[in-house]
Parts: structure tokens; sequence; C-alpha cells
């Protein structure tokens, strides 16, 4: 198999410059106790995610914690998280390199990388949520059903995948011409997919805390905040807090890019609990002010996804840029749960309201925990798409040239 | 082809569950599962004790609302949920990806997942079974005592549930939301 491996490498190198490895050289990293700590780390998700894959191939949907009233889960919000990462950071590095906003250059082939890898790690979570995957394949193609968001949203991220593949690829060969042209492909389609995705929620009719054209656009906004993040994770982990001077150029720029879109979606937030609330009707209003109460939405979404970087670039003018690698991670934290609470949340206000056994309560907010199961593919998913990254850029170019 | 409906006179419903046993055995569906295909609902008795308000402790039975214009058949990626000739809502077990997205768009909490093939199945009117070997009721209506439930042809001015509905006045579930519902509850 290493030989075949090594055969294909070969090939591929031909195309595109990349340095040159063996299995021994991929494994080989400066020993700091940061590297350490992250390589563990990753390497016990892997190892959760290849248990908690074994017990969902035995068990199939009965090793999750969703129940009829709750049939979507962590899952589907693990698979929001990542494909969310992989638009905004499309977006991130389109306005780089498509649009030739020259500061924000130096990160488009890196950012391109993360959308790749984060968009495969969410492909491989919402095969282990289908229930039967490969029957998807054969019958969104022989039978499509062109009035399902889902449907739309699985072609347009197929075709989103083949264009930042074939965008990267131009990008590597330090071809712009034709980078930039899919790279127009590939936001199109991107955004397109993305605000699909908003719609699959978007479109519920059963579901007024949903329903309506918030996701879509929220969607959007809340990927290119996560793109952000990424990028202060991505450079601040690479550079170990000591930034060249270029690029602190860069990541100035984007923390005050940050900063207006965070201020946006403080905005959006705001509007959404104020229209769910007012008026008091009753399955919008009382879900919008079950959520409003939540720790996951005030500690989770806003506190860390929201108010502690803004306030990071707000005090600093954008500056502390090395803070915000710290408050990006705590936004990550936030962006997960923006992701978790927007699937549960559409879930809380039960479709049936009456009792069925005389002696019950009648149904009320539906609770809903994920299971170990569930937990360990979410957390192995993250460690793929450590390693995902970590191999992408031991063997290829990521800068905008070669070093 | 027929356009397949049916009356509920719910007030005469006293929560016996026969319906959900007939069903249960009809349809295949596993004893014990709770709200699967159909249930009966129990609305809470109005007022303090002890001031109750008897006539306000009613059971509602309920099931699939056979939507004329439904949610789940709109969001299916694959058209595994379909309409019928005779305008019932079904799900083509061979093509359903177990998405669960029909579960997430149903008003009416009405589809649940079937354990043989793991796919998600809801109440067929009993068309792939009692109406397929050519008998004309389902098997919640023709077992029921109170004589609550009456299925028949919406289309046909002349049928049981067309002089019903004629002459009794009704409503159904959810009605703002535009799926317009086929179960027909009696005022
Ligand atoms: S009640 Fe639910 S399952 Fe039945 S047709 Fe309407 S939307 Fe579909
Ligand atoms: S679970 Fe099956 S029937 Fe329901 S929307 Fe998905 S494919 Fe269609």
């Amino acid at each position: 198999m290493f030989v075949l491996a090594e055969k294909g490498m070969k090939i591929i190198e031909r195309f595109i410059p990349m340095r040159h490895t063996d299995i021994r050289e991929l494994l080989k990293f400066e020993k700091t106790p940061l590297n350490l700590l992250v390589a563990f780390t990753t390497l016990v998700f892997l190892v959760l995610f290849v248990v908690g894959a074994t017990n969902y191939l035995i068990h199939g949907h009965h090793a999750y914690g969703v129940t009829r009233e709750h049939p979507w889960g962590l899952m589907i919000a693990m698979y929001i998280f990542f494909v969310v990462s992989s638009t905004g950071l499309c977006i991130m590095s389109a306005i780089g390199h498509v649009f030739e906003v020259e500061v924000l250059e130096p990160f488009a082939k890196r950012a391109i990388h993360g959308a790749l890898v984060t968009l495969l790690s969410g492909f491989v979570v919402i095969f282990l949520e289908i229930g039967h995957p490969l029957k998807m394949m054969i019958y969104n193609t022989i039978s499509p059903g062109l009035t399902s968001a889902i449907w739309g949203m699985g072609v347009l991220y197929s075709l989103y995948l083949i264009f930042i593949v074939i965008e990267f690829f131009f990008l590597l060969r330090h071809d712009h011409k034709w980078a930039k042209r899919f790279g127009i492909f590939g936001l199109v389609v991107g955004v397109a997919a993305h605000s699909n995705l908003g719609a699959v929620f978007g479109f519920l009719v059963a579901r007024p805390v949903a329903n309506g054209i918030y996701y879509p656009l929220y969607f959007i906004l809340s990927a290119m905040v996560t793109g952000c993040y990424l990028i202060f994770l991505m450079y601040g982990f690479k550079y170990k807090l000591n930034f060249p001077p270029e690029m602190q150029k860069t990541l100035v720029a984007t923390s005050k890019i940050l900063g207006l879109l965070l201020a946006i979606l403080l905005f959006f937030e705001i509007w959404r609990m104020l229209t769910a609330i007012y008026g008091g009707m009753e399955d919008r209003a009382e879900t919008a002010l079950h959520i409003l109460k939540s720790s996951p939405f005030l500690v989770g979404e806003i506190l860390l996804g929201i108010v502690i970087p803004f306030l990071v670039i707000l005090l600093s003018n954008g500056k502390a840029i090395r803070t915000m690698v710290f408050a990006s991670l705590g936004g990550m934290v936030g962006i997960f749960f923006m992701r978790y609470d927007l699937v549960h949340d559409t879930q809380l206000y039960p479709m049936q309201t009456l009792k069925l056994r005389e002696y019950q309560l009648p149904p009320s907010f539906i609770e809903y925990f994920p299971s170990t199961t569930e937990i360990f593919i979410a957390l192995g998913a993250i460690g793929i798409a450590i390693t995902l990254y970590y191999i992408g850029d031991k063997i290829l170019y990521l800068e905008t040239d070669p070093d | 082809m027929a356009n397949y409906g049916m009356a509920l006179d719910y007030k005469n419903c006293i929560n016996c569950k026969a319906c959900e046993v007939a069903c249960k055995e009809e349809n295949g569906v596993q004893l014990g599962a709770d709200k699967h295909r159909i249930w009966v609902g129990v609305k809470e008795i109005e007022g303090l004790w002890p001031n109750l308000s008897i006539a306000s402790s009613t059971f509602e039975p309920s099931q699939c609302q056979q939507c004329e214009n439904a949610p789940c058949q709109e969001v299916c990626p694959t058209q595994a949920t379909h309409y019928t000739k005779d305008g019932v809502v079904m799900v083509d077990a061979d093509k359903c990806i177990l998405c669960s997205y029909c579960m997430e768009a149903c008003p009416y909490d009405a589809r649940y997942v079937k354990e043989d093939t793991m796919t998600v199945d809801k109440c067929t009117f009993c068309s792939d079974t009692r109406l397929l070997r050519g008998e004309t009721t389902t098997a919640c209506q023709a077992t029921c005592p109170t004589k609550v439930r009456t299925f028949g042809d919406l289309d046909d001015p002349n049928s049981e549930i067309s002089i019903l509905l004629a002459h009794r006045e009704h409503r159904t579930l959810k009605t703002h939301l535009g799926t317009k519902p086929k179960l027909f509850y009696l005022i």
C-alpha cells in the first residue's frame, strides 16, 4: 500500500509543487509542549472516532441519543459546524485572491486548504448520520426531490467540493488566472450551498422559531465570522504568536473585518430574539424565551462566540492579534454552540401538545442530550480535520510563495 | 382515482385504544411502540376542583393528517415520500435514505422510524394492506366501537364522508399552516 501511495504521490508531484516527504518525515515535528499536547489530543480523538464509528456501524441510529420527537442531534450540528467553517474560509480566501484585496492575500492558499479539510470532515460526519448513505447517492441522482432543500444542498456542496479542489490545484501551481476563475465558481456555489443549508431550517413551516429568511442569511454571516476565527487559529499556531510584520498587517486587517462582522451578527441576534418574542405567538415566543434563558446561548453563543472577541477588537482597535488567537479559540467554542443550539432549538417545541395517557403531564419542551457515541464521533471528526490539516501543511506550500 | 380522507366524530371517542391495536396488527407495527402510526391524545380537564368541566374532557384520536399540501413530501430529497393517485401520502421504503427531514417537517409529529427496514413510515390509510385487498375500510375504522371514524372518497358527493362533512361542522388541525389536512374533526 505504501508503495502505491508513494507512486500516487510521485504522479501528483508532477502537477503540483510539493515537499518530498516520506511517512517517517511526516510524523516528525518539533517536540514543544504545545505541539505534543495537540498531537496527543488528536490521537485520542482519532481513537474515539474509531470507537464511535464502530459502535454506530453495529447499532445504527440506536447508538445515538436522537428520538422521534428530536430526530436531529449532535451529528447534524457537527456537520453544519464543519461546512460553515469551510464556506467561511472559502469566502475569506476569495476576498484576497479573487477580489484582490492585497492585504488579505497571504492566507488565500491556507484558507482554501482549511476549507477543503473542514468540508471533508463534514462529509465524514454526515455519512455517519444519514441512515442509508449509499442509497442517498443513487436516489438523489435518479429520483431527485427538486423541492427539497437537502437535495439542493447535497448537489451544491458536491459541486462546491469539485470547484474548490480545482481552485486549490491552480493556487498551488501559482496559476492565478485560473485559480481566480475557479475561485469565483467556488465562492458562488459555496455561498449558494451554504444559504441552502440555512434554508433546510428556514423552510420548516412547522417550526416557527426557525421558519423564515433568517437562517439562510445568518449562515453566510456566521460563516465569515468562523472563517476569521480559523484564520487566527491557523496562523497563531503556525507562528506560535510571533507573527512576522507582513502577517501582522494581514491579521490586523482580518480582525477589523471580524469586528464589523461581529457587530452585524450581534445586531442580527438581537432582532431575531425581539421579533420572536414580540406579540407572544405561543410556540415561537415561548421557545425564544426558553433559548434566551439557556446558558449555551448566553455563555456559548453570545459571550464566547460574539462579545469577548468583539470587545478585544474594539478595545485594541483591532491590534491585539495575539489576544485574538485566544479569543478565537473561545469563539470557535461559541460557534459550536451556535450550530448545536440551532439544531436543538428548532426542535424544542413539541409538535404534539396533548398527553397520551391519563396520568401523564402534557408534553413540554423536548429534551435531548447526545449519546457517548455521538460525542466520540464529533470529537473524532475534529481529530480528522486536524490530521488532514497537518498533512497538507507538511507536504504542500501553503504560503503565497514556496518557502 | 379517489381522494381519500377521514372524518372523526372525536367527541364519541372513549379512549379504548382499539384503533391503535388494530392498526398495529394490520400494518405490522411492533407491539408496545408508543404513538406509532395512530394514537389518542388526552385533553386536560379544564377548571379547578371541584368546579371541573366534564365537557372539556375529550379525547383526540390522531395520526398522519394526509395533508393535501404535505410538508413531508416537499422536503423529501429522493421522492421517497410521494402522493398516490388516490391522494394518500406514502413512503417508498426503497428510496428512503433516513435523513429524517420529513420528521422535522411534519407539523403533526406523525412519522416514525420503522425498525425492520430502518426507514421512515406513517399512516397510509391502509392503502398497502386492506385497500390493496379490495376492502373499503381502514383497520381503525372497522374496529372502533363508538363509530368515531368515517373513511372514504372526498371527491364522491354520495360517499358517507362527503355527506357527513356537508351536514356537520368540522375543523382541521393547525389549519393556519396551509397543509390542507384531510382528517376532519367533527364539532
Ligand atoms: S401529517 Fe405529517 S406525515 Fe402526514 S402528510 Fe401531513 S406532513 Fe406528511
Ligand atoms: S427520511 Fe426518507 S421519507 Fe423522510 S425525507 Fe428523508 S428520504 Fe424522504
